[in-house]
């Protein structure tokens, strides 16, 4: 009887824990804590702004808002015309020269795309996300 | 303690039975659109299962690349109905996974995340899409691999450069696989070729670079930026200057 509580509450929290489980084996590779991009491929607004003239500015953005508004000297590089803007990206690269890809907020997936397709289709290294990404930028820019 | 267990049971069983009046039959799909598409769209149809009239708040893309509609603002009791997700493919490539977020003044299902999962084909996959030499370093050839997608059959692919002080060389390598060898007839200068690489018998166009790079601060013009694609009228260059394989 002295031990009714405890045993009550040990029930509820693994009936609690249940769903918990269910939902770790389900969705294993897409769990809300774990960020998609590795921190070491993260770099922050003042640290990419610390490389001064060694950085090359990647807008994964649409067009549209890439026109409406970017980081100075920052190219237009997105999926809807890759093949297009490629080109023109790699002209403007050099080597050891980072690259530093911004979409426009923490949330968005375009940034981490592009730079994926950078390193792993055109081999390019030292390629970085923009943490907090077009919005971050602006907060620290106002 | 019985009776506590019961109760808990109850909960969690009124919990369950409380369910959205809004039920789509789906909310994942898997679209595999074909290499000549330029969009694919997905449908996911619902019901409203309830006695009351749901109405749309609002319906939101996770992308910039999918718009995303519902057919109606309103969804009356027993009414079907879909929304429509559309995913601009352009130059994407492997596997995309966008969503739609549906909310609705359906209190007990507020909200509803759609997942659209499409796979589109890739024919050739390059690797890598750009090589480049450093002005005055020695101009050794540099290999770029091409491999043919599972599902397609290519038995030879056209190489083109876009100048002629790159040469280039295409070997079947076997097992679906080609190898490029790309040569600059010299580095002192900046110079930059697009390779333009054509499956047999496809209209399908894929792009790789070569340059000569220069200091950080030196960059050069782009290297003749192809064309969009478009799969029905290839855009290769007119008067390939460079080598034809």
């Amino acid at each position: 009887m002295k031990f009714l509580p405890a045993r009550q509450a040990l029930i509820l929290a693994a009936f609690a824990l249940l769903p918990g489980v269910g939902q770790a084996i389900y969705f294993h590779d897409k769990i809300s804590w774990q960020s998609p991009i590795p921190r070491s491929e993260l770099v922050s607004v003042d640290q990419a702004r610390a490389w001064g003239e060694n950085v090359t500015w990647v807008d994964a953005r649409p067009d549209q808002d890439f026109a409406r508004d970017h980081v100075r000297g920052a190219l237009s590089l997105n999926e809807d015309r890759w093949n297009e803007l490629l080109p023109q990206f790699l002209a403007g690269w050099s080597p050891g020269k980072k690259v530093v890809v911004y979409c426009s907020a923490e949330s968005c997936d375009l940034a981490r795309e592009v730079a994926e397709r950078l390193r792993k289709e055109a081999q390019i290294p030292d390629v970085f996300v923009l943490e907090g990404g077009w919005e971050a930028w602006v907060k620290k820019n106002r | 303690m019985k009776t506590h267990i019961l109760a808990f049971t109850l909960s969690i069983t009124v919990c369950f039975g409380a369910r959205a009046e809004l039920k789509f039959d789906k909310t994942e799909l898997e679209l595999h659109p074909t290499p000549a598409d330029k969009q694919a769209v997905g449908h996911f149809t619902y019901l409203n299962t309830g006695k009351q009239p749901i109405h749309f708040k609002s319906v939101k893309a996770s992308c910039g690349c999918t718009a995303a509609q519902s057919q109606k603002d309103e969804v009356k009791p027993g009414e079907k109905g879909e929304v429509t997700a559309t995913f601009n493919i352009g130059d994407r490539t492997g596997t995309q996974v966008k969503t739609v977020t549906v909310e609705t003044d359906d209190a007990a299902n507020p909200k509803t995340v759609l997942t659209l999962r499409t796979i589109i084909p890739q024919q050739l996959e390059i690797t890598p899409t750009f090589v480049f030499w450093k002005q005055g370093e020695k101009p050794d050839p540099k290999a770029i691999t091409v491999k043919v997608g599972k599902e397609f059959t290519v038995n030879h692919i056209k190489v083109t450069s876009s100048s002629p002080d790159f040469q280039t060389k295409v070997e079947e390598t076997g097992k679906g696989e080609f190898k490029i060898d790309i040569q600059p007839k010299e580095t002192n200068s900046l110079l930059a070729s697009t390779l333009t690489i054509q499956p047999e018998d496809s209209p399908k166009v894929f792009y790789a670079t070569a340059r000569i790079t220069g200091a950080p601060t030196a960059p050069v013009a782009p290297a003749a930026p192809p064309a969009p694609v478009a799969p029905k009228a290839p855009t290769v260059p007119s008067s390939p200057a460079g080598q034809t394989h």
